[in-house]
């Protein structure tokens, strides 16, 4: 019987709004570390359906780029059709570990709650997760 | 290692804030209810001054990057932990105001706001891993599979 260790609980984030509605999603805090050296916190969501972890297109700025589309092109598939994204390296800080990997940008809905999508191409590697839905809570460790 | 007593933005945004409370047209209960939605300590004079604790200390350059993320990974950052809770519970009040704009959190408090996000940016340099996001305009947008689920 597989036994699994993990050293971080991440509770699901809620958002309740004026109706009552409740809202919410596994998060993911990480750091982002600019080209100006300069460290930004930023919410994602935890996302085993993504390839890449993207960040929405409006962030470029904080890659240190001019605009959103001037990296490498790639077509992509979502939920709701065939996409483009654009994708560029960034340094990042998850759960303490600071790993360089690739990073896409892409048109997404603006959501003051998260910036994006954690997504599997090297991060997932550093990490093993364990998903407690009935508990709204995300199990992580960083020696999978 | 270099030390400095708050930031220059910082007082600048509580700058702000003073002043728009004293040109304002609200009632004093609904700027003290601002100050606490911004995470700002106050009180009341006997004579009816209001007095506003601001300030922090930062010591920059304390630890390499690399070991600030170990030491991060195993001690909590209590100040940072809960700032989308924070959002998340003040939200109308800063749509109201910042709709349209980006945001800078620090420290559960609103330290930055522009609608362009390079001039933000160049306004948090001082800070160390602010939360930052953009306040839209409109209805929020849930596209996660999670929106509306129970929790």
């Amino acid at each position: 019987m597989p036994d699994k260790t993990f050293e971080h609980v991440v509770r699901f984030f809620q958002y309740q709004d004026p109706n009552g509605q409740v809202m919410g999603f596994p998060r993911v805090d990480i750091t982002l570390i600019t080209a100006s050296n300069n460290r930004i916190f930023l919410s994602l969501l935890f996302d085993t359906g993504a390839d890449f972890t993207t960040l929405r297109a409006d962030f470029y700025p904080i890659l240190g780029l001019h605009s959103w589309d001037e990296g490498q092109r790639v077509d992509i598939s979502t939920v709701g059709g065939p996409s483009v994204a654009y994708q560029y390296t960034a340094t990042l800080e998850i759960f303490g570990k600071i790993i360089t990997c690739p990073i896409h940008l892409a048109q997404m809905p603006s959501n003051p709650f998260y910036s994006g999508l954690l997504g599997r191409n090297t991060v997932f590697n550093e990490f093993g997760f364990g998903f407690w839905e009935s508990t709204n809570e995300l199990y992580v460790t960083g020696n999978p | 290692m270099t030390n400095s007593t708050g930031a220059h933005e910082e007082v600048e945004t509580l700058r702000t804030i003073v002043s728009s409370i004293s040109t304002s047209a609200r009632s004093p209960e609904e700027d003290l209810r601002d100050l606490n939605n911004f995470g700002i300590n106050w009180y009341i004079t006997e004579e009816g001054t209001l007095m506003i604790r601001y300030w922090q200390v930062a010591a920059g350059g304390f630890v390499s990057p690399e070991r600030a993320a170990t030491i991060r990974s195993n001690v909590p950052f209590p100040e940072q932990i809960d700032e989308l809770d924070w959002l998340s519970k003040n939200f109308q009040t800063i749509r109201n105001r910042y709709a349209g704009q980006w945001i800078a959190l620090y420290a559960n408090r609103i330290v930055a706001a522009s609608p362009n996000l390079p001039d933000l940016m160049n306004q948090v340099v001082e800070f160390d891993r602010p939360f930052v996001t953009f306040i839209p305009p409109g209805p929020l947008v849930w596209t996660s599979t999670y929106a509306g689920q129970n929790f």
